[in-house]
């Protein structure tokens, strides 16, 4: 968050600087079934985002130590390819995508059904492939599909976006620019069928309305990204039998 | 949204199926809220007033009487772990082997990376199975290979009446034993082993089609 | 679908396809799997490419960054390559430290570039003694079956020749496409079954023996070798596999160079 409240971000029009209306999402793409040696996998492309999710398991818990008697533990990786962003990250341990990986466990652990595996875990693993803000929901959004991809019983499937605010107007699923320029990031992590969400974070400064105004912005685009994410495991299936 | 009229539809996990009615939830299906929802990917069935669904994936768990395919993966003095291909490893205690295997011999017996057919003796609350290979042709499997077919294909392998594996038997002039974990024992000349790998590949690919039959009989007869 | 974990059985069913000259996919000896590749899939890499071999998918990534020369050579810019395989790439990679294998495969990759001279490392100069460009090549698997040495190395030419220096978001002058003087293509031979075979899956790696990389250059020039693994091998052998390499590489380039994007 830069606070950098003069930079004009907005069109004479209203639109915003790459011609999207503020409650416009930015381009998605879907595929299911991309790595052909993981048990389910996505890949999702959004806007300049490209991330590529992958399961393996249920399997054998190891270490012991992550090993539950009563559920199955999810092991989530969260990684950002070293040229995924304009300044190379070097590979190794980051706090960052240490963080990001535990928020998506937890998210994706609430709707999971744990209890049908115990003494099991089942590992997603998220990289991010190309970055352009919003990662942590592409790759959030990318394990979702690739976790039902896999056959791993869900109670829903979660559909994650971010809204923000540039200029003094709420506005849907930051770009870069957006993200760094604007006033605030209200990412969250929504079931789609029941309105419950299951991650939720916040950076910057917002009003009640407009705090209102970015979580209703999220809840409505949901519906949209989840049709996307169902066709995609739709063309992969073959649809009805 | 709630008669039969659905069935066969592709359902994701989340989707709505109505509300519950008279209908009983089966697998893969949640009463949730006064509706039922779909909790795998999968076809929509009914049955007699139950809704369930037929999920695109399975993971393989054991059922007591399963005939297995099996990789030792490890072993202690007088018990062996078998990988079977669910989420756990499966034990065999030292006094269900085949032979007579004299208490710290095990790895001699058998060492990691043997493949052994066997049968699940029991199963536990927690999915832990137990294996045995006393029983009729029951063995460590010495030669020929193993491939895999997801368990919940492994009906079209065998077909009705096991006419398909029959088939595939036939034209490849192969032995087979097809394990209940979605593991498939082959054994015949190198064409023949590379015919049968040719049939189930195709099983992998297309297994949900209806035309599942005539494609695998394609290539049988080529 | 997974990859038998049973070196037992595979080995021997390995050696019985390998007396009738046949594989487990029904590939001739020096068949390679077939092969997509895309250029520039990653927007903020100054240079990318996804290459797929099979069921082996890779990336490479070509980032740019302004270093300061060393002493001794101060005309010179650098050259990096790194190598992740990442547990995404299959059941069997564990998360953690680079392991040996990755090192492996990021040092026998790097060797084939640098030892090519493909790039002119004098050429990254940009202000002798205080700038010059350094390359860093990011090879990121995706998806294991066999043969990621071959898979990063044509996803890292690839790369490397799409690749544009970004000297106008550095203030250093204007973008231009970097300059390669030649095209190093790597060629893989595994043992399987007692013989060599081109470009092998990942039954044929986990049952198979000792393995030989070899990178050719323009006009058939040698640039870098290496045996892996433990086994023996002979004259005739070597011999036979470097042919097939010259052939292959040849198709290679085709494929290469077919993919320009000017």
């Amino acid at each position: 968050m830069g606070g950098y409240g003069d930079v004009q971000m907005l069109n004479e029009d209203g639109t915003r600087m790459d011609g999207r209306r503020p409650d416009e999402l930015r381009k998605i793409e879907i595929e299911a079934g991309v790595v052909p040696v993981a048990d389910g996998s996505a890949r999702v492309q959004w806007g300049t985002n490209l991330a590529i999710a992958a399961v393996y398991g249920p399997m054998e818990a190891h270490p012991r130590k992550i090993s539950r008697q009563d559920r199955c533990v999810l092991d989530v990786r969260y990684n950002m390819a070293p040229f995924s962003v304009t300044d190379r990250i070097r590979p190794g341990f980051n706090r960052r995508s240490r963080e990001i990986g535990k928020v998506t466990a937890n998210a994706l652990e609430s709707v999971v059904q744990l209890e049908l595996y115990p003494r099991s875990k089942i590992r997603v693993e998220i990289e991010i492939m190309c970055a352009e803000a919003g990662t942590r929901c592409v790759g959030l959004t990318a394990a979702s599909v690739a976790l039902a991809d896999a056959g791993i019983p869900m109670t829903d499937m979660v559909v994650s976006v971010a809204s923000g605010r540039v200029n003094g107007v709420v506005v849907l699923d930051l770009n870069k620019e957006e993200d760094n320029y604007g006033d605030a990031d209200l990412p969250m992590g929504i079931l789609p069928n029941s309105g419950e969400l299951v991650f939720l974070q916040m950076d910057g400064d917002l009003s009640p309305e407009d705090f209102q105004e970015a979580w209703d912005y999220n809840m409505g685009a949901a519906k949209e990204i989840h049709e996307i994410m169902v066709a995609a495991l739709a063309a992969r299936y073959g649809g009805d039998a | 949204m709630s008669d039969s009229g659905d069935v066969g539809r592709l359902v994701i996990p989340g989707d709505s199926l109505g509300e519950i009615g008279e209908r009983r939830a089966g697998h893969g299906v949640l009463r949730r809220n006064g509706e039922l929802i779909a909790t795998r990917l999968g076809h929509l069935r009914e049955k007699d007033g139950e809704l369930s669904v037929n999920p695109v994936h399975t993971a393989y768990t054991p059922r007591p009487g399963d005939l297995i395919v099996g990789y030792v993966e490890g072993m202690r003095s007088n018990i062996w772990f078998i990988d079977i291909g669910g989420p756990f490893n499966a034990i065999l205690p030292m006094s269900l082997a085949a032979g007579k295997v004299d208490f710290g011999a095990t790895r001699e017996y058998m060492d990691v990376g043997s493949t052994v057919l066997c049968r699940v003796q029991e199963v536990d609350e927690n999915h832990g199975a137990v294996v045995t290979m006393k029983g009729m042709g029951l063995r460590k499997l010495n030669s020929g290979f193993v491939d895999t077919v997801p368990s919940h294909l492994l009906s079209r392998v065998v077909g009705v009446d096991g006419q398909m594996l029959k088939s595939i038997k036939e034209a490849s002039d192969c032995r087979m034993v097809v394990g209940q974990n979605g593991r498939i024992w082959i054994e015949g000349d190198a064409s023949g082993t590379r015919l049968a790998r040719s049939a189930l590949s195709v099983i992998r690919e297309a297994g949900h089609r209806p035309d599942i039959e005539s494609r695998v009989r394609g290539i049988l007869d080529e | 679908m997974g990859i038998p974990l049973v070196p037992g059985l595979l080995r021997d069913h390995l050696n019985e396809l390998a007396e009738r000259d046949e594989r487990v996919d029904g590939r001739g000896r020096l068949e390679g799997r077939p092969i997509e590749v895309e250029v520039n899939p990653i927007e903020r890499a100054e240079g990318s490419a996804r290459v797929r071999m099979g069921d082996t998918i890779v990336y490479a990534g070509v980032k740019f960054q302004i270093m300061t020369p060393y002493s001794d050579r101060p005309d010179q810019g650098g050259l990096m390559t790194s190598a992740e395989i990442r547990p995404i790439a299959g059941r069997n990679w564990e998360p953690g430290p680079p392991s040996e294998e990755s090192i492996e495969l990021g040092r026998v990759v790097d060797r084939g570039i640098r030892e090519s001279g493909c790039i002119d490392v004098n050429g990254l100069c940009i202000l002798p003694g205080e700038k010059a460009w350094q390359v860093i090549i990011d090879l990121h698997a995706i998806s294991d079956d066999g043969n990621l040495f071959d898979a990063f190395a044509l996803a890292a030419i690839v790369a490397l020749r799409n690749a544009t220096l970004p000297a106008e978001r550095f203030d250093v002058g204007e973008d231009e496409p970097l300059e390669l003087s030649c095209t190093p293509i790597m060629c893989s031979y595994h043992k399987v079954g007692g013989r060599f075979v081109y470009d092998a899956n990942g039954e044929e790696e986990l049952g198979g023996d000792e393995r030989i990389h070899i990178t050719l250059g323009d006009e058939g020039h040698v640039h870098s070798l290496q045996k892996g693994l433990r086994g023996v091998f002979t004259s005739e052998e070597f011999d036979d596999i470097m042919q097939a390499a010259r052939a292959r590489r040849d198709e290679l380039m085709e494929l290469v160079e077919s993919l320009e994007q000017d």
